[in-house]
């Protein structure tokens, strides 16, 4: 791997990353989209194929950290295919609400028409929103979720701050997100996985390799554990701390709103 | 929160989950108690493998574990893996749970109901079977399991009192129930005697400490 993690909090100008490569910010949602339009019908069985099935422990992890109650309102940004929005459709029952948002709307297809086949769409909202600018009143959401979105966010301090204004106080947000591994040798071996086997996987199951390129890139460009850390304390929340999981391959950073 | 990697933990608890949910489901008969306990949530922390988890109560038909908990506990217990493995297999948990190094913070009610509702599982093993293989051939080998742990429950009770009797009557090597009990009252008896003696003898001694100070 020859490009460094990145480490500063947001980028100065008026170009961001995409991947490996720097693009102009304005055009970073839409390359974002098209990946995941490419993706999209597929994204499910490609994240149990690349995570060896891992992804469904780190969210259930990420959903036991929620610490989710009846009633309340969960905001699942970035929900895609709604996995997380399914559990928390039960855990929050007829008198909550969970609503599932995502940029993109072929993955909010794929994830509406998956809710509605389980059954679990009674408390289910489904919203095309941006994580910068999300339209939903102030002080309006017991807990926030994001689950392997952020990195593809293009400015993550606003995305943050928009999150912070949406939540009520004393409500949370979890960032589920792939980070840096604690070991050096672990990561050897990941960034073997990551931009050899990952891409090649993606060309067999998806036919499309460059996507799932973009998604490995996208990955050592978000930022590691303690620069989200710091990002999460810039933007005000407190109380906020993270989980390594699987050797710090992933990470869930949780913070509250005051 | 322990300190292990919380996606072994989660997937070690996933397969202890869906294991419990599928014996409940085979289970129609411990439904009833279940249900007495929904929404009932214990905290067990095992202090041999650094490690707290919580079991929710869902309704008569799911449990859930799970590896962080907000939630208060209706009964919170620490304790050693024998302890515990100890506390499960047990006829009499109300004695375990008294004489153990379990320390109990909260209800005993909801954790021993919850210990009796697992011990008096019935699981239906025909009904997957029937399910998977046909009504005769199901039957059939689940005729044949139910032999088999009937023998394994007949071999172990045998086993037991055979080597409850050597220990007992042939090896002398432990008294026998009666024997011990009589000890213990005795020792209990001598306890209170002490005791009681203790006392009068420091009633004396502050008597003849006032009389010598009046005189």
């Amino acid at each position: 791997m020859s490009e460094d993690r990145a480490n500063t909090a947001e980028d100065n100008d008026d170009t961001t990353d995409f991947g490996f490569t720097r693009v102009d910010r304005d055009a970073k949602a839409g390359m974002v989209r098209g990946v995941f339009d490419s993706v999209a019908s597929r994204y499910d069985l490609m994240n149990d194929l690349m995570s060896g099935g891992i992804h469904r422990l780190w969210k259930r992890f990420t959903i036991e950290l929620c610490a989710v109650r009846p009633g309340q309102t969960i905001l699942d940004i970035a929900g895609g295919t709604g996995d997380l929005a399914a559990r928390f459709s039960r855990l929050v029952g007829q008198d909550g609400k969970v609503i599932l948002a995502d940029i993109n709307a072929a993955m909010l297809e794929v994830g509406r028409d998956r809710l509605i086949d389980k059954g679990a769409s009674d408390n289910i909202e489904v919203v095309q929103a941006d994580a910068q600018y999300l339209p939903f009143a102030d002080n309006s959401v017991d807990c926030i979720t994001i689950a392997f979105g952020l990195r593809n966010v293009t400015d993550k301090a606003i995305a943050l701050q928009s999150m912070l204004r949406v939540l009520r106080p004393g409500g949370r947000l979890l960032v589920l997100e792939f980070s840096k591994p604690t070991s050096p040798l672990l990561g050897k071996i990941y960034d073997q996985y990551s931009f050899q086997i990952l891409p090649a996987m993606g060309r067999l199951v998806a036919q499309d390799a460059d996507s799932y390129r973009y998604l490995a890139e996208s990955i050592r460009k978000h930022p590691d554990q303690e620069t989200l850390l710091a990002m999460m304390a810039d933007a005000g929340f407190v109380e906020s701390r993270y989980h390594n999981m699987t050797g710090g391959i992933v990470a869930v950073h949780q913070g509250f709103k005051a | 929160m322990t300190q292990h990697d919380p996606a072994l933990l989660s997937a070690a608890l996933a397969g202890a989950e869906r294991a419990m949910n599928q014996a409940i489901a085979l289970s129609p008969t411990s439904h009833q108690a279940l249900g007495g306990l929904s929404g009932t949530l214990l905290g067990v922390e095992v202090t041999t493998l650094d490690l707290t988890l919580y079991i929710k109560m869902v309704d008569a038909t799911e449990v859930r574990l799970m590896t962080h908990c907000e939630d208060q506990t209706d009964a919170f217990v620490r304790g050693t893996l024998e302890d515990f493995g100890a506390l499960a297999t047990s006829e009499d948990p109300a004695a375990i749970l008294i004489n153990s190094s379990i320390e109990l913070r909260g209800s005993s009610h909801s954790l021993i109901a919850l210990q009796q509702v697992v011990s008096r599982m019935d699981i239906d093993w025909e009904a997957p079977l029937v399910d998977a293989l046909g009504d005769v051939m199901g039957h059939q080998i689940a005729e044949g399991l139910r032999s088999v742990f009937r023998w394994g429950e007949g071999a172990r009770a045998s086993l037991k009192r055979q080597v409850s009797e050597y220990l007992l009557e042939e090896g002398r090597l432990t008294p026998p129930k009666a024997e011990l009990e009589h000890f213990y009252d005795a020792v209990q008896s001598l306890a209170m005697r002490v005791d009681r003696a203790q006392n009068q003898v420091e009633k004396l001694l502050a008597k003849a400490a006032l009389k010598r100070e009046t005189q």
